[in-house]
């Protein structure tokens, strides 16, 4: 099935133009916009996209590769992005991150076998006051402890 | 334009404003190492191989992206610029897989040069290397070995430049950063061939000259490409007799430093299906044989027509020399009947506002200026004719409709004539003989040989000189 | 205390325009639309406010660069994409106090008589983010933002812009290049962005904080605003606090402000093991300072320049003795490597070579050679880029192990 943006995000890509001398600007939010629809930027969404602005595919191909967090396959449904870098992992981060591993099976890159997790360590995620953090989608979770990963960890699997 | 008085290493030197420092000190004679620059591209400043120290600069200077200022003092031998020579080598091997003896670019590769000129160290890395593709297609002739690139963006900036297309891009970013195209997707641009030309390095090469041979076993000689009407300069690049690539050849009035990928490739004529020996007409079919037998063969086809029946068509494949010989010779010794030429002239030719022009021939421009006329005039007083090179399709059906025979046809190569000759005679392609183009610009360029006449092939003129001899030989006897 | 940037974040519902109004909020627009742009700009310049992104360059003087009529728009872009480890200072302006920020803009937008803004905002801020578009929603539906602003026929528009993951477009060209929907590549300077920046024409970009101090200097004036800092680092300012201190936090004080009083004072003193080892005074890529150094030094541009160290982003990192910086720096490593753009061969390959460097002792141990060969990987890294990432990497490699050889020492092999 060929990707289009629904009526609503159609209504948002064209008031995105509006916003730019360029039409090429548009392309981060376009493809923010894409993404929340789709779940994930499908190289076919990538050549929608293309062609939406007038680029060429291989121009937001390279655009896409270079943002970490345009995602170029599915992830889970709660993606964890674990913070790891200096100021986490002075407060602890990589016990965290080991603990993800021994009760969840799950580390970077992976995405759990019911679909529902997925996992990456992520740089700083400017939470260095409220040490270890990560994102849970889009949320911020922050101070993390063991027990509170597993709190959590349980609240996410039944919802 | 105003003219700036620079230093460059203690050397005074005056240049227009706004010269890059790279081209200022070519000025002088000096190089000054660079991968990423390109004097046919837009600048980057990537690669960081040009940096030199110009004093009152905190910090130094990358020569392709600073422009010469008036007093400008510049450094570009001083210690401290050796050595961030020598540490811009290492940082660009280190993930180098240093497979020399495999790759294509050896003998002419950047690397090798620099490492040679400017670093000299063993290499200091003990790290597992970045590992990458080998082997990737990336279309058009070209494949991309994406561990020894080091994302230059040259081959990119061709693309965009110089084809005006959008088909690569760096994608990926850190010491993961490469050049590719759209995923699943080629390269169709007909320019492509000029990425494996700019890449300083061996990651991009040309399907068509990977593993034929080692560069430096080699010869160059200066040419122009007789694939359209454009004339490009390029080099043709040969050894045991054989054309292995042809190259474009900087010249900013007619192709700067590119050429297309039909072009490129137009050389394999000169190689393959050739016609090395002379060839007539036997009950049995197209026989090949001795020049004598030829000529004898000749000699009683000629017999059957008077002087005023004969005339020839000359060829927009040939060089100015070439044709000129042919229409004398045919002036001189047939000549009341007007003389006719003939064009390569495929259906639908591709042309675009780039290089490639939609005449496929690259002296249609002398040719028209011989008074010549086309084929498809030709007058019913006409019976025989001595045929340059080749003739078009429709050319040939026109001689067919109207019973023209052919007498004999000069030629380079096998043809679609060949059972419509009486004789073949062989002769040299370009490359193996000098000669001049004229351009659909009226630009006169020579290009030299870089082939011995291969096989028995020999130019028009000699042909002229044993047909002559023939002709008066009929006319004693008659 | 009251300051300048944080007096509104402890009210409830800061973060809305009606909050903002009743606590003084967009009180200096009848000032400012009354006073000749130039004022304005001599105004900033006065107050002595310098960049608070990290490099910390005069913003008054910044502004003057650029030009009067060129003839084509001329942008301010705000840099939200807070990314140095150890910084989350505008985090919390974006999230609490949106509105500062955008009068913040509208002072400098009609300084230098741009009328396009774009708040550059990181990716990964979610809350801040929505924050920041719906102040900027409420904006325009009340006449602040759009056309005939405050009706003082001046027309004015804000895009807030989301990055989507990369570091390096906290750096002033690169967020230009991918606000223009590209590859964050810094660009090679010059043209600097006074003259050539988004879309090729004149831009100012300044940080979050910067920009969200000027309703406060316009409305009380510069030399109020001297009143705090130092004479060559005037004002207030915001720093991050994380690490090792039993109340991280982010901290308004005046600049010069002591390091040894941040930590005792605001953040109730070194936590773990409540030994100070090094502090790290200005987000993750600035040497660091041992325990020492950090409790003489005072939170001021030239204080700090003066140990051999920057003020950056003021993002303070204190690290306790339990640390091995040998770890911490690895650390690093992997985050530049990663966050390199891979446009400049010293910096694509050298972060990477040093993390895995890095790494390699860090595992299997290594020589007194691969030590020298850190810091000589550092010297050829320096200062020979397009942008300061490299650099970013280089100074922690050389000051770590200067400053603590017996960590690195530790993981020497004893060869026989």
């Amino acid at each position: 099935m060929s990707f289009a943006f629904t009526p609503e995000n159609q209504k948002k890509f064209e008031a995105l133009l509006t916003k730019y001398p360029t039409k090429m600007a548009a392309l981060l939010p376009t493809l923010w916009l894409a993404q929340n629809q789709n779940g994930h930027l499908s190289l076919e969404v990538q050549e929608h996209v293309a062609s939406l602005l007038d680029l060429s595919p291989v121009h937001v191909h390279g655009v896409v590769t270079f943002y970490t967090m345009y995602k170029q396959k599915p992830s889970g449904k709660f993606h964890l992005q674990f913070c790891k870098t200096l100021s986490c992992g002075l407060c602890g981060s990589e016990d965290l991150i080991r603990h993800m591993k021994e009760k969840y099976k799950l580390e970077h890159g992976k995405v759990s076998e019911d679909g529902k997790f997925s996992m990456e360590l992520v740089e700083c995620l400017a939470s260095c006051g409220t040490a270890p953090a990560m994102a849970v989608n889009e949320k911020y979770v922050e101070q993390l402890t063991v027990e509170k990963i597993d709190e959590l960890m349980k609240k996410l699997s039944v919802a | 334009m105003t003219k700036v008085k620079i230093t460059i290493d203690g050397h005074d030197l005056e240049v227009e404003q706004g010269t890059n420092l790279i081209e200022a000190a070519r000025q002088l004679g000096k190089t000054i190492p660079h991968y990423c620059y390109h004097p046919g591209l837009p600048p980057d400043g990537n690669c960081r191989m040009c940096l030199v120290q110009v004093e009152k600069m905190p910090k130094p200077v990358i020569g392709c992206r600073t422009g010469a200022t008036e007093g400008m003092v510049v450094h570009t031998q001083s210690d401290e610029v050796k050595k961030m020579r020598q540490s811009i080598m290492e940082f660009l091997l280190i993930n180098h897989p240093l497979d020399c003896p495999t790759c294509d670019q050896a003998g002419e590769c950047r690397l090798q040069d620099y490492y040679m000129d400017y670093d000299r160290i063993p290499s200091r890395y003990q790290e597992q290397k970045v590992h990458k593709d080998k082997m990737v297609d990336l279309g058009a002739g070209v494949m991309l070995d994406e561990e020894r690139c080091i994302v230059c963006t040259r081959c990119v900036r061709v693309c965009q430049e110089v084809a005006k297309s959008e088909e690569l891009f760096v994608q990926e970013r850190g010491n993961h950063s490469m050049v590719a195209t759209f995923p699943g997707k080629k390269m169709t641009n007909p320019y492509a061939g000029n990425t494996v030309d700019v890449c300083p390095v061996g990651a991009l090469t040309s399907k068509d000259f990977r593993y034929k041979k080692r560069v430096w076993f080699l010869s160059a000689a200066d040419s122009v490409c007789q694939g359209c009407s454009r004339g490009c300069n390029i080099s043709v690049h040969h050894a045991d007799n054989r054309v292995y690539r042809l190259k474009p050849r900087h010249n900013p009035e007619v192709n700067d430093y590119w050429m297309c990928d039909y072009g490129r490739i137009d050389y394999k004529f000169v190689n393959d299906g050739r016609r090395l020996k002379p060839h007539f007409k036997t009950d049995a079919g197209l026989q090949e044989d001795s020049y004598q037998n030829a000529f004898a063969h000749l000699q009683s086809v000629l017999q059957n027509y008077s002087a005023d029946q004969i005339t020839g068509i000359a060829s927009a494949q040939e060089s100015n020399e070439e044709i000129n010989a042919f229409v004398d010779f045919i002036k001189s010794n047939f000549g009341s009947l007007p003389i006719y030429f003939s064009k390569n002239n495929p259906e639908n030719p591709y042309e675009d506002d780039i290089l490639i022009k939609a005449d496929k021939n690259p002296n249609s421009a002398h040719i028209a200026s011989k008074n010549l006329k086309p084929v498809s005039e030709i007058s019913g007083g006409v019976k025989a004719v001595f045929v340059q090179r080749n003739l078009s399709a429709q050319d040939a059906q026109v001689l067919k409709d109207k019973g023209i025979q052919i007498v004999a046809l000069f030629a380079t190569n096998e043809t679609n004539l060949d059972n419509l000759a009486e004789v073949i005679l062989p002769i040299p392609t370009f490359a193996e003989q000098n000669g001049h183009f004229t351009n659909f610009e009226g630009k006169v360029q020579g290009f030299t040989k870089a082939l011995k006449p291969r096989g028995e092939s020999r130019l028009f003129a000699e042909h002229a000189e044993d047909i002559k001899a023939l002709l008066s030989s009929i006319k004693k006897a008659s | 205390m009251t300051l300048v940037l944080t007096n509104r974040f402890k009210l409830k519902d800061s973060h809305t325009l009606a909050v903002y109004e009743e606590n003084g909020g967009y009180k200096t627009i009848d000032k400012v639309f009354a006073t000749n742009p130039d004022d304005i700009i001599e105004e900033v310049k006065q107050s002595g406010l310098r960049g608070r992104g990290g490099a910390g360059f005069p913003a008054g003087l910044k502004w003057s660069f650029i030009p009067k009529d060129p003839g084509k728009p001329k942008y301010v872009c705000v840099n939200a994409d807070e990314s140095e480890p150890g910084t989350f200072k505008d985090r919390y302006l974006l999230e609490l106090d949106p509105h500062q920020l955008i009068e913040g803009i509208i002072i400098c937008c009609y300084a230098i008589q741009s009328h396009d803004a774009y708040i550059y905002i990181r990716g990964e801020f979610d809350l801040p983010y929505r924050r920041i578009q719906a102040a900027v929603d409420e904006a325009y539906a009340k006449g602040y933002l759009g056309k005939n602003i405050f009706g003082k026929g001046y027309d004015l528009n804000i895009v807030v812009h989301r990055g989507a993951g990369a570091y390096i477009c906290g750096e002033e060209t690169a967020l230009l290049e991918s606000l223009e929907g590209k590859r964050g590549n810094p660009r090679v300077k010059p043209p600097f962005p006074a003259t050539h920046g988004a879309f090729g024409c004149p831009t100012v970009i300044n940080n979050v904080e910067t920009i969200s101090a000027l309703p406060w200097i316009i409305t009380n004036g510069a030399q109020n605003y001297r009143q705090w800092g130092t004479e060559k680092s005037p004002g207030t300012k915001m720093f991050s606090v994380s690490g090792h201190v039993n109340k991280p936090g982010v901290y308004e004080v005046p600049l010069g402000y002591p390091i040894k009083d941040m930590i005792q004072n605001e953040c109730g003193g070194v936590g773990g093991t409540g030994r100070l080892k090094a502090v790290i005074p200005g987000g993750s890529s600035v040497p660091v300072l041992t325990a020492e150094e950090a409790l003489d030094a005072n939170l001021d541009y030239e204080s700090l320049m003066e140990k051999g160290t920057f003020l950056g982003s003021g993002g303070i990192i204190v690290i306790d003795d339990s640390v091995d910086m040998l770890w911490a720096l690895r650390n690093l490593g992997h985050f530049y490597s990663h966050e390199s753009c891979g446009q400049c061969t010293p910096c694509r390959e050298g972060t990477g070579w040093v993390s895995k460097i890095l790494d390699r002792i860090y595992h299997e141990g290594g020589t007194q050679a691969d030590l020298d060969l850190l810091n000589e990987i550092a010297d050829n890294m320096s200062g020979k880029t397009i942008c300061a990432l490299a650099d970013a990497l280089a100074m922690p490699v050389r000051s770590y192990l200067k400053k603590f050889p017996e960590d690195f020492a530790r993981h020497i092999k004893k060869t026989a």
